[in-house]
């Protein structure tokens, strides 16, 4: 086909008389259809591109919220694990436990006291900190993530490198 | 011709093809940005953000030896999401709720009847439980409820409980018990800390909850920030010595018949409260049963700061400290009781209303004369020193105790409109003069600190993120001299020596005070009730223990003596194992360094 309209093209202008090219209809409705297709071929690729950037920000942003999920429900379950932890041995418990196995609680009596020289006391209980909080959303991503052109250009202008 | 057509007929399915897969395109793209909820959500709330407030973990409380005293643990509310319920879900949600909660099944269904929460255009319900006078609650389960319904949810052979979800959320577990219940106050359900050092440190604890948004259309891929979490506490109660106190406590309301009861120890030397111990107990799990009606005679919580008494003869330890601090009288000045004394037209007798004639001040302490000590008042110190003085052991003031809901007593001074003289008399033996026990405790304790009074305070270590702070212990003032403080507390050592008192413990020099008091009623004092008590510390000299034990109305005697002081013998025979206290001879031995 394309051969076709090469050979018309050179018949036409190669003619003495010059005259007013002319094109069978079928060739402007392919020309019409090409430049559609073209377009829709440009429309297809961008939003070809833009699905595939959303799938992945979704996916992540699920991943996200699984993770998530899965750090509370492990906090969860600490906390479970310590109050248990905490019940098994209370004091009421262990004593019961310590009157059951023939313990009693010492009287001044039962006490004797010497000197150590050089022991130390024990140290006093310090609590574990509780956790810091993490850093706000949006910190520790490239600026290019989080900000606009017109974000990113006010501060090229702020910056002073745009001077 | 033909040429044309077939080229248009290529060109026609090119294009049917491009538009196909843009159509399949575009139809991915709306799947992706909207997701198969996000619609409804967003109609229903007109928003595209999720808008979340997200509450930090609450901080925990140990004791002073690391015991945990407070933490969290999880519950489940019960939701349904609309979309995803069916006719046999439905069903089965309503059963195995009903198994599950003990709840009516016909109530769970009704709450799950489709066509009513479509009516209401609800996309997800929280289901309910009816309570008393026609108030709802959601229905909440534990964690072993929510694996079951997990595990049915996973199972494809389970009934179907298509559209349940289960949304955990936070309770406050106290793993002790009762022990310390009134030190630690209780969380409700909505997460506010109320009495003790729930109370208190509410703010601090709880942390501050924000609000986070999370966009829905496209979802966020971003982490968001977490709340900033509640501090952990460390109280100066020693589980050990508390859980003893109030196993000490226990057995005496059960012997003394007493309808009620408080002990409280302290350190002197920096107000630390080594354990606080009231009957009723508190069980903060089950804080509901102290939340009645107001009104009546409900016990109250924390009653060592919130529940003020006449306090009877133990507040003799600071009539007679203030007037030997002024110089009005001296340990062995002679005084004849008669048995009786006129303050302001008011006749003050004994408590046995019999004259016990010659006394030292000593002896005025040792038998505990009302007749004695509102001579002292009147007669020596006077009401303006009196007052003085009482103002600066704090009487009538809080303590700043780090407790919810301290209250100050009463205390009517001559510039009280409703002062008389009389009162001046009476207030001198602890009558018509209302304290809390540790505003009681926190006064005596300036005697045994060489006349240096301590705030006293629970918390030890407040532990935050950023770092660890130690409140330091506050010195309220210093209401009498050493000199003063050392005398009185000789003086009360030989009185409780004198007369052989039930609180002595052997091998250990020990001062302290009885006291039995009349409980004031609208119509006067009640003449068969008493509040007895005792307030004791030790060893004198270097002492590590002050004790407060005071019984409420006690059956089998009314007086301190004979109920308050056996108890205080128990409580520190066992101190002085638990704190780790020689007896007197061997510190003496260790101090000359044999």
């Amino acid at each position: 086909m394309a051969m076709g309209v090469a050979i018309q093209r050179v018949e036409t202008w190669g003619h003495a008389n010059m005259r007013k090219p002319r094109f069978a209809p079928w060739r402007a409705e392919f020309r019409s259809a090409g430049q559609a297709l073209l377009w829709l071929l440009g429309l297809l690729l961008i939003a070809g591109m833009y699905l595939a950037v959303n799938a992945k920000v979704a996916r992540s942003g699920r991943e996200v919220l699984i993770l998530e999920e899965e750090r509370a429900e492990l906090q969860r379950e600490n906390a479970q694990l310590t109050t248990a932890l905490a019940e098994q041995t209370s004091v009421e418990r262990m004593i019961s436990r310590a009157v059951g196995l023939g313990f009693r609680p010492a009287t001044p009596r039962d006490v004797q006291y010497i000197r150590v020289p050089g022991l130390d006391p024990k140290p006093d209980f310090v609590a574990p900190r509780p956790p810091s909080s993490r850093m706000g959303a949006g910190s520790g991503l490239l600026p290019a993530f989080r900000e606009t052109l017109v974000d990113w250009f006010v501060n090229w202008l702020e910056s002073g490198d745009g001077r | 011709m033909n040429h044309g057509r077939a080229t248009r007929k290529r060109v026609g399915v090119v294009l049917v093809g491009m538009g196909l897969a843009a159509s399949g395109l575009l139809y991915q793209l709306i799947r992706v940005q909207f997701g198969p909820y996000a619609p409804i959500f967003a109609a229903q709330t007109g928003s595209t953000l999720i808008v979340q407030k997200v509450a930090p973990t609450r901080g925990l409380v140990f004791d002073r030896g690391g015991e945990l005293l407070a933490t969290n643990a999880t519950l489940y509310y019960v939701e349904v999401e609309v979309a995803q319920l069916t006719e046999q879900s439905q069903q089965a949600i309503a059963s195995v709720l009903a198994e599950l909660t003990g709840l009516p099944h016909a109530d769970l269904q009704d709450q799950l009847n489709r066509d009513w929460i479509e009516e209401q255009g609800l996309y997800r319900i929280r289901l309910t439980k009816k309570l008393e006078q026609g108030r709802t609650f959601p229905i909440t389960i534990d964690r072993m409820g929510a694996e079951v319904l997990q595990a049915f949810l996973d199972d494809p052979s389970a009934p179907d409980l298509s559209g349940l979800a289960l949304v955990p959320t936070s309770e406050r577990v106290y793993p002790s018990g009762k022990v310390a219940g009134h030190v630690l106050g209780f969380v409700n359900r909505e997460g506010e800390g109320f009495f003790g050092v729930e109370g208190y440190y509410d703010d601090w604890l709880a942390g501050k909850p924000i609000t986070v948004e999370r966009g829905l259309i496209p979802p966020e891929a971003r982490l968001q920030p977490d709340a900033p979490a509640g501090v952990n506490l460390v109280l100066t109660i020693d589980l050990e010595i508390q859980q003893m106190v109030e196993s000490e406590l226990e057995k005496a309301i059960e012997r003394s018949g007493a309808e009620g009861g408080q002990v409280i120890v302290m350190d002197p030397r920096n107000g630390e409260i080594l354990a606080m111990a009231a009957w009723p107990a508190l069980d903060p799990n089950q804080y509901d049963e102290w939340l009645g009606d107001d009104g009546g005679d409900e016990p109250i919580i924390t009653p060592a700061v919130g529940g003020q008494f006449e306090p009877g003869s133990t507040f003799k330890v600071l009539t007679m400290a203030s007037a030997l601090d002024m110089g009005a009288v001296a340990p062995e000045e002679e005084f004849i009781d008669t048995g009786e004394i006129e303050v302001g037209g008011h006749l003050i007798r004994n408590w046995n209303a019999e004259a016990w004639g010659p006394q030292s001040m000593i002896g005025c302490l040792q038998h505990s004369l009302n007749v004695c000590l509102a001579y002292v008042a009147s007669e020596k110190l006077g009401a303006a020193s009196f007052y003085s003085y009482l103002n600066e052991f704090g009487i009538g003031q809080p303590t700043g105790i780090d407790l919810a809901s301290e209250v100050s007593g009463q205390l009517r001074t001559p510039r009280h409109p409703l002062w008389t003289e009389a009162d001046l008399g009476t207030n001198a033996f602890g009558q018509g003069v209302s304290v809390t026990p540790v505003q009681l405790l926190t006064a005596i304790a300036a005697v045994a600190n060489e006349g240096v009074m301590v705030q006293p305070h629970v918390v030890r270590e407040v532990v935050g993120p950023q770092g660890v702070y130690w409140p330091k212990a506050a010195v309220l003032g210093r209401p009498i001299s050493q000199q003063t403080a050392r005398s009185l507390t000789r003086m009360l050592t030989e009185s409780l020596e004198g007369e052989s008192s039930s609180a002595l413990l052997e091998g250990y020099q020990i001062a302290g005070k009885t006291g039995t008091a009349q409980v004031p009623t609208d119509f006067g004092y009640d003449p068969n009730k008493t509040v007895a008590s005792f307030v004791g510390w030790g060893p004198v000299g270097e002492p590590r223990f002050i004790v407060l034990v005071r019984l409420d109305k006690p059956s089998i005697s009314p007086w301190g003596s004979v109920v308050a002081a056996p108890v205080f013998r128990a409580l520190a025979e066992r101190l002085v194992v638990l704190l780790e206290i020689p007896p007197d001879a061997i510190r003496e031995q260790f101090a000359l360094g044999e």
